[in-house]
């Protein structure tokens, strides 16, 4: 089959009736949490997960990448509205967005940010469609040790793309790895540091770790501010751009788009990098870069189509070879898991309705947020202005309702609850949860390839310098260690994340 | 994400900088995981063994826990963000409260229980306001989750009278 049949195949299957449905209430609730103030894509699909349990697998992927657009989309708004990015690739929108809204232009700056998210979809759909069978091919030939370089490569950018301490960093993702140990093991099924709970034989449940140390761990660190909300008063402007912050925009949401779908695409949540390069990008090539900061729309229009690209390409490492890049990936991977499939590059070939139909509705979902949110924004504007001390109890209920409702296990909240305190403890000693959470996604890989590897090869450690591509990745990837160790690359490193 | 040390809201003391309580936290987990762990067999590297994993990587958490704490000595950083109570122990004992009670009681008194617990971490809670609130978000969640969306979540149980 060609791209186009493909194509045709997926659309056909989600321009059903019923999925258009789908797709529209996921991107309306995933926006409709997603706009709150601290809370993420992953609380947001954790939060909402139960809601797809009724509905057959192709309909509840289709409402999930809704509501993980949705919840991007909402992240966005909030942080042109309120300044209040709720996660790391909003950031950057944060900075000139909201200060285009101090402006009265925050009907242009999420108009933008619309359009911008629009166009860079609609590529980065094409992408994926257009790799997604070579990289599949690719994927059935890798082997263990392939996989465990690979696995090992996605670590070590994430502890280069890490915020801070690269020791801290590394801590994190051996932590993660470690804490993705307990439960029984895969071989011989011996219970491992259970300290004989049941509960914790099947291991540790990765949406109630990530709502633990993600979702409540930065309900903590709100409550502590005695936050200053700054919701935008007084005029919204027009939604649509004038003609010439239209022509201003162009080249930044394609140059962002390009910037996005690469990044997006690498294991170790490369997608957070994406709004920042394009930041970068944007200035250095800005014909006015001192009016980057204080408004302009080049800093808005980039970074939000770099964002939404990379969100969406970062689906090609979990789909074609079944290894999610980041968080967001793998509570995926746990909603793909709870109706039957799992994730790798046997989906393509087994169920092609399913593979091609969430492809065509990505592009639907960002079609969608486009026609509805623009004439919702006064009804998120109210919502925003809802004060934190009731806000909170609410962001409490819903996850504690979805955390429960994944297994009807009381025990999962609770769980929840002692990783909210652990996540912000670790947060308050300078470690950063993210690296931690994608050590514990990979960490079975890990330890199932490296145990495979070691299997074929009779314990020979040479298997993986015996083998040209993972000898390739995992060289790379101690280049890579080595040289952010560097005090000079550090110093850009600091540089990018902290920029103005 | 994060937290940026103030040395002047720090703990005051100099010796609970933040890289040694880090170093200290990651050196702690990493002998209680040896521990934990201390039952499984090793196995070889050609048949590794359910310990090998957990025994290594917590040993490699020790030994970055132990690079922390020798660095911080040679450059002491920042000082211990000061750690508040109240939030964490409201949402903490909110969030146990609902799981105590979810499936014994139901949900229409586990809701409540979460919001108004949980509510009383933020100074500008006001009684009526957070007592109004828990009520409509629990009938809204009950109207959403239980009718509509017709999730297995318990309601309300009184033995023997009402199973919903």
């Amino acid at each position: 089959m060609d791209l186009m049949s493909n194509l045709a195949l997926g659309f056909s299957t989600a321009m059903s009736f019923q999925n258009l449905g789908l797709a529209f209430i996921g991107c309306l609730v995933g926006t409709l949490i997603g706009i709150l103030p601290g809370v993420g894509p992953i609380a947001t699909i954790t939060m909402l997960l139960p809601i797809t349990f009724g509905i057959d697998p192709v309909g509840a992927l289709i409402m999930l990448a809704g509501i993980y657009y949705g919840a991007q989309y909402g992240g966005s708004t909030s942080a042109i509205l309120v300044n209040i990015p709720g996660e790391a690739g909003s950031v950057v929108t944060a900075l000139d967005g909201h200060a285009m809204a101090r402006k009265g232009r925050a009907g242009a700056a999420l108009g933008i940010s619309a359009i911008g998210s629009f166009i860079a979809g609609c590529i980065a759909t094409v992408v994926i469609a257009a790799l997604a069978v070579p990289l599949t091919d690719l994927a059935l030939r890798f082997g263990p040790t392939d996989y465990f370089a690979l696995m090992v490569m996605g670590l070590v950018f994430a502890v280069v793309l890490a915020h801070g301490s690269v020791l801290k960093a590394v801590a994190m993702i051996l932590l993660g790895i470690l804490l993705s140990t307990i439960g029984s093991d895969l071989e011989t099924g011996q219970a491992r540091m259970t300290f004989g709970s049941l509960h914790l034989a099947d291991g540790i449940d990765f949406a109630v770790l990530a709502m633990g140390i993600f979702g409540f761990a930065e309900v903590l660190r709100n409550l502590e501010g005695g936050e200053q909300r700054d919701v935008i008063k007084g005029t919204m402007g027009p939604l649509l751009p004038t003609w010439d912050e239209l022509r201003r925009s162009i080249a930044p949401i394609l140059r962002g788009t390009g910037l996005g779908s690469v990044l997006g695409m690498l294991p170790g949540n490369g997608a957070v990098l994406a709004p920042f390069a394009s930041y970068t990008l944007e200035k250095k090539l800005a014909k006015r870069p001192q009016d980057f900061g204080k408004g302009a729309i080049e800093a808005v229009a980039g970074p939000e189509s770099a964002n939404n690209a990379g969100a969406q390409t970062s689906f090609i490492p979990l789909l074609t070879l079944g290894i999610p890049p980041n968080a967001v990936m793998a509570i995926m991977v746990g909603a793909m898991m709870i109706q039957g499939i799992v994730p790798g590059p046997q989906v393509m070939t087994e169920s092609p309705t399913l593979f091609w139909g969430m492809i065509a509705s990505m592009w639907i979902g960002n079609l969608m947020l486009l026609v509805i949110n623009l004439p919702l924004v006064g009804m998120w504007v109210r919502l925003l202005k809802v004060p934190y001390r009731l806000l909170f109890p609410a962001i409490l209920i819903f996850s504690c309702i979805g955390i429960y409702s994944i297994d009807n296990n009381p025990m999962d909240v609770v769980f929840t609850g002692v990783f909210a305190i652990a996540g912000y403890l670790l947060i308050k000693m300078g470690f950063e949860p993210a690296p931690l959470l994608l050590g514990f996604v990979l960490g079975h890989l890990i330890e199932e390839n490296l145990r495979r590897a070691m299997l074929l090869s009779r314990g020979d450690l040479s298997t993986f310098a015996e083998n040209p591509l993972s000898l390739i990745l995992l060289i790379v990837s101690a280049g890579l260690l080595a040289l952010s160790a560097l005090p000079a690359l550090r110093a850009k490193r600091e540089e990018v994340f902290v920029e103005d | 994400m994060t937290a940026h040390p103030h040395p002047a809201t720090g703990l005051g003391r100099p010796l609970l900088s933040q890289d040694r309580v880090a170093g200290l936290t990651l050196i702690a987990v990493s002998a209680f995981a040896l521990w934990a762990s201390s039952d499984l067999a090793t196995g070889t590297l050609r048949f590794i063994g359910p310990g090998l994993m957990p025994k290594l990587l917590a040993t490699l958490v020790g030994a970055t826990g132990i690079i922390l704490l020798v660095l911080s000595f040679l450059h002491p950083g920042g000082a211990m963000p000061r750690i508040p109570l109240r939030g964490p122990l409201c949402v903490l004992g909110g969030i146990l409260a609902f799981a105590l009670t979810v499936q014994s009681v139901g949900f229409a008194i586990a809701a409540p229980l979460l919001a108004i617990i949980a509510g009383l971490a933020d100074r500008e809670m006001r009684w009526l306001e957070l007592l109004g609130f828990a009520a409509f978000m629990t009938v809204g969640c009950i109207l959403v989750f239980k009718v509509g969306l017709n999730l297995p979540i318990p309601v309300l149980i009184i033995p023997g009278m009402v199973q919903y």
